[in-house]
């Protein structure tokens, strides 16, 4: 990263199904908090973020909407879609606007509406995410692709796909201390063993459930770095080729593995460095390749480290701090704002019950379209 | 799947017509305008067999609006005999039928209809081939 870029205001609504809140809203909502949070910082360009708006028959052009709404007069704004990399995708493209120094202060902001939707309307309109053609045109929506994958990942590491259950219930173990989390409580084995089959093996149990959400951050050129600063150290954002086959068949995500290794050397950092992380969770399959490419497992030992604990609060590498999307819930164009919001709740020491301890680096990635895109940033 | 849409693909829906590359052989289905392998803009198109086998499956249970009446159904990656891989339903199968590595072969089926007065889509679905 050419110029430091600081995190200076941030902002969250709860991941609920907020009835008397449309997406507009939970945009406002969102962008008003960060502006609070913010010391007065006064950005001159909105990004906002959203993935399904448009396709649900929602507002269009959320940018321009957003910034009317919380009384932004004269701004540059943009809306960035990449499905449920969106969120990751706007700060990315924020933070080469402060770089480039064509503004001094953007803000960038994630929201998404879904609960006014039926569920199979919802499930529809997610497939497109997918290669809308080919693949949604045919039945194979984000839960049958997560199928695929768990059968074919359980037969060739030689698993039992219950070990699937200790990636859910790390998420859960932790987002019952988000107070903002969708689906606050813990997850038995019981609950996970037994819970509705989608697409054999997968369950409901292995899906991050759909919620409304928003989140927000105000960024700007950074001045010199305090102790109570929080920091963009490095970003990238890579995509692959598109279809589900690919990540199915070879077990593996190219594009987040490459879009690690990039983020990480542009903040000359590795993974061993980080204090903890926030990966795509929007399945236990993909929660397993997202671990397995980012480099803190084997091939196929996702599953092993989780079950030992690895991944908790208390471990060597936590993840999804306060619940990920399976517990925290997937608004899918905030997923990526979600994750650095939360992360700088962590990295100020204002996590509360989720905070870990020493918390000095972070590392967040979010995926769009089955791993086919890969936004991360590392911050501290 | 729009009505428009299944029109424009009517020929890699009921027939499996993808592309061909003039200039490295490459054999993409769905079809492709330009290689994705070498570049080139001269694709021609090239019916592929509709054999394969069968490299993951699973049995779903919910679908998404349009498919619900299918539900349980099987879907599939069939990788077919020239090499690219295919999202299908497997259709005309009992669960004994179907395993990894099974070979299939395409058939032409009703995918979803739009409502009682709306089009019917017909493509492409695969079914188990006979032993022997």
């Amino acid at each position: 990263m050419v110029d430091r870029i600081e995190i200076v205001g941030i902002g969250r609504t709860c991941a609920k199904e907020r009835w008397t809140r449309g997406l507009v809203d939970l945009a406002v909502e969102a962008a008003g908090a960060a502006l609070d949070d913010g010391g007065g910082v006064s950005p001159s360009a909105v990004i906002v973020s959203n993935a399904l708006g448009g396709a649900l028959g929602d507002q269009q052009n959320l940018g321009t909407f957003t910034a009317s709404h919380i009384g932004l007069g004269k701004v540059e704004t943009h809306s960035v879609s990449s499905d449920e990399a969106s969120g990751g995708a706007a700060l990315r493209l924020a933070s080469a606007l402060v770089g480039a120094g064509m503004h001094e202060a953007v803000l960038v902001v994630g929201a998404e509406k879904t609960s006014d939707a039926l569920p199979d309307e919802l499930e529809s309109v997610r497939a497109n995410g997918l290669d809308a053609t080919r693949e949604a045109g045919f039945g194979f929506g984000p839960a049958v692709a997560s199928g695929l994958g768990m059968q074919r990942y359980v037969a060739q590491h030689g698993i039992d796909r219950s070990l699937f259950y200790h990636l859910a219930s790390t998420a859960h173990l932790h987002g019952a201390r988000n107070p903002f989390a969708f689906l606050p409580w813990e997850l038995s084995f019981d609950q996970y063993i037994h819970s509705p089959v989608l697409a054999d093996p997968l369950t409901v149990c292995d899906l991050a459930p759909n919620c409304d959400g928003g989140a927000a951050v105000l960024i700007r050129k950074g001045s010199e770095r305090s102790s109570s600063s929080v920091n963009i150290l490095g970003s990238a954002s890579v995509s692959a080729p598109t279809g589900i086959s690919e990540p199915i068949i070879s077990l593996s995500l190219g594009a987040a593995a490459h879009c690690a290794t990039l983020a990480l050397r542009d903040a000359g950092l590795s993974i061993g460095d980080l204090s903890f992380l926030d990966l795509h969770d929007s399945s236990s399959f993909i929660a397993a390749l997202s671990i397995e490419a980012v480099g803190l497992a084997k091939p196929g030992e996702a599953l092993l480290l989780a079950k030992d604990g690895h991944f908790r609060f208390d471990g060597p590498a936590p993840l999804w701090t306060f619940g990920g999307l399976k517990a925290r819930g997937n608004a899918p164009g905030a997923d990526g704002l979600y994750q650095v919001v939360e992360a700088t709740l962590q990295l100020r020491g204002d996590a509360g019950k989720s905070q870990i301890d020493g918390a000095d680096r972070a590392f967040v990635q979010c995926l769009g379209s089955f791993g086919a895109t890969a936004v991360a940033h590392v911050l501290g | 799947m729009h009505f428009a849409r299944s029109w424009r693909q009517q020929s890699s829906n009921l027939r499996l017509v993808g592309s061909r590359c003039a200039s490295c052989d490459a054999i993409f289905f769905p079809e492709r305008i330009r290689c994705t392998g070498c570049g080139s803009s001269e694709l021609k198109d090239y019916r592929l067999s509709g054999r394969g086998t069968i490299s993951t499956v699973t049995r779903v249970f919910e679908a998404p609006r349009g498919f619900e009446s299918q539900v349980p159904y099987f879907a599939a990656l069939v990788e077919l005999e020239e090499g690219p891989i295919i999202c299908a339903m497997l259709t005309d199968v009992d669960q004994e039928d179907v395993s990894v590595g099974k070979k299939v072969s395409m058939v032409t089926r009703r995918i979803l209809a739009h409502g009682d007065d709306g089009p019917i889509i017909y493509a492409y679905k695969f079914t188990p081939e006979l032993e022997g």
